[in-house]
């Protein structure tokens, strides 16, 4: 019997999270707002790197972990702001909590589109990398960024819906996301950079293997995330 | 007119006065040079103890926001507000003067080291800096409590694994001297200075968030007079 209806949390729980990641991905598939405007944004990065580090067959490689974090954290910042600065802006995200679902699920729903929307956004950043810059993609490269997308996800949502109820909302949500994606960029960095170097992550030690390292973070921070969440949005 | 509170609060800065004068004479008086490093060593005693302080004021700030999060205490939001404050002050501090020791010591260049102590203090100091600012922008009043905690609380999380993913790397900073494994790494005389420091670091500290929790108790209290005044305006002509 009581196993029976903490299923049935489960299930109601998981439901309510589909519904909202659909909603906020089938609105932005109707309305296509964020998508070519960070198209854009991911392809003139590049140009500014291109240029501003004045790369050639050489240095494009060698600095493009650098860039690859550059860029993803920024456009990270755009989507998760938006994510929820929308919301705010139509007044809907109260009516969402008005309604029986907990802002736990909300909350989870919100952060999968986005975390999606990300992932999209990588898609292009990825191919034009390699493009633009010369970077050598392989696989272990775009783990490495979907692992770290996974937890810099969490955190931001959680700091975006943080920063949607203050006045200053585009000031302050990379004054306090930037800080706490650092373990990601860190250890993210590094993973790139071995990967990008051609050696093989499962070479190093299991202790200080970057992937391991991240996914535990990324679970640490879907923990703290999950539990937070109640409190941002709930008032 | 000087309240009991106040009076109280004047004693105990004149103490933490006096123990900061006495850690002093310790440092430089009593403690034996450093055989290898000189008189750069004495800086140990702030550095560290000044960390320490830090350290506890931010488990104030967490403790504090539990205490809200949890039973909507306004005094447990106030203490964090306090501790917030001087932990940013003592941060810089130790921060300072970490880097002051570093350039003899290490022939120190922040391009060139990134150690793991060194940046989670940086991202430390970041993250209370981001807490003020979330104070600041937030809606006055419960909301601001509510998400100055949860960023006072997740911000306190992050500072450890900072740390850790750092150092993956190697790091610089020197291992733990006083908690080393096989007792103290240091001479008796080196370890009572060290020990009165702290004792007196923690005394200002304590000091400086008690005067920070008076001077936000008396603003909270302002701001109820002027709430209960505006009722009471709008009830004398709701009357008539």
């Amino acid at each position: 019997m009581v196993a029976a209806r903490r299923e049935d949390i489960a299930v109601r729980f998981l439901n309510v999270v589909y519904a909202v990641a659909r909603k906020d991905l089938r609105a932005e598939l109707r309305g296509r707002e964020l998508l070519p405007a960070l198209a854009q944004f991911v392809v003139l990065a590049l140009v500014i790197a291109n240029f501003a580090f004045d790369l050639d067959l050489v240095s494009g490689p060698r600095l493009s972990p650098g860039i690859l974090w550059l860029v993803l954290v920024f456009a990270g910042l755009v989507v998760f702001g938006r994510a929820f600065a929308a919301e705010k802006e139509s007044g809907s995200l109260e009516a969402m909590l008005l309604t029986p679902a907990g802002p736990a699920a909300i909350f989870a729903g919100k952060a999968l589109a986005a975390a999606a929307l990300l992932v999209a956004c990588e898609a292009l950043l990825l191919p034009a990398m390699a493009v633009f810059l010369g970077s050598p993609i392989s696989a272990a490269v775009v783990v490495t960024v979907l692992v770290a997308t996974a937890g810099m996800a969490s955190l931001g949502s959680l700091f975006a819906a943080l920063a949607a109820q203050t006045r200053a909302r585009e000031l302050l949500l990379p004054v306090l996301a930037l800080p706490i994606w650092v373990p990601f960029v860190i250890v993210g960095g590094k993973a790139v950079q071995v990967a990008m170097s051609g050696q093989s992550l499962t070479a190093l030690p299991l202790s200080s293997q970057p992937l391991v390292v991240m996914a535990d973070f990324d679970i640490l921070f879907l923990v703290v995330a999950s539990l937070a969440a109640r409190f941002v949005l709930d008032d | 007119m000087t309240e009991p509170e106040d009076r109280r609060l004047y004693a105990l800065t004149a103490l933490a006065l006096a123990g900061m004068l006495v850690a002093a004479g310790m440092i430089f008086l009593y403690a034996p040079q450093d055989a290898l490093q000189g008189p750069v060593q004495r800086i140990f005693y702030l550095h560290v103890n000044s960390a320490i302080a830090a350290y506890i004021c931010f488990g104030m700030v967490v403790a504090g926001g539990v205490a809200y999060l949890w039973k909507e205490s306004v005094r447990g939001d106030r203490l964090a507000r306090a501790a917030a404050t001087v932990g940013l002050v003592f941060t810089t501090n130790a921060f300072v003067m970490g880097m002051i020791w570093a350039k003899p010591i290490w022939n120190w260049d922040p391009s060139k080291t990134w150690d793991a102590r060194v940046t989670s203090t940086a991202v430390l100091w970041v993250v209370y800096a981001g807490y003020l600012l979330v104070r600041r922008f937030a809606t006055p009043g419960r909301p601001a409590m509510r998400l100055a905690a949860v960023v006072g609380i997740v911000g306190f999380v992050d500072v450890p694994v900072v740390h850790f993913s750092v150092q993956w790397w190697r790091t610089l900073h020197p291992g733990p001297v006083i908690d080393a494994a096989g007792g103290p790494a240091l001479p008796p005389e080196m370890l009572l200075a060290f020990m009165v420091t702290m004792v007196a670091v923690l005394l200002l500290a304590g000091t400086l968030v008690a005067i920070r929790y008076r001077i936000e108790a008396r603003r909270d209290e302002l701001e109820d007079r002027a709430v209960a005044a505006q009722l009471e305006l709008a009830a004398s002509h709701g009357s008539r």
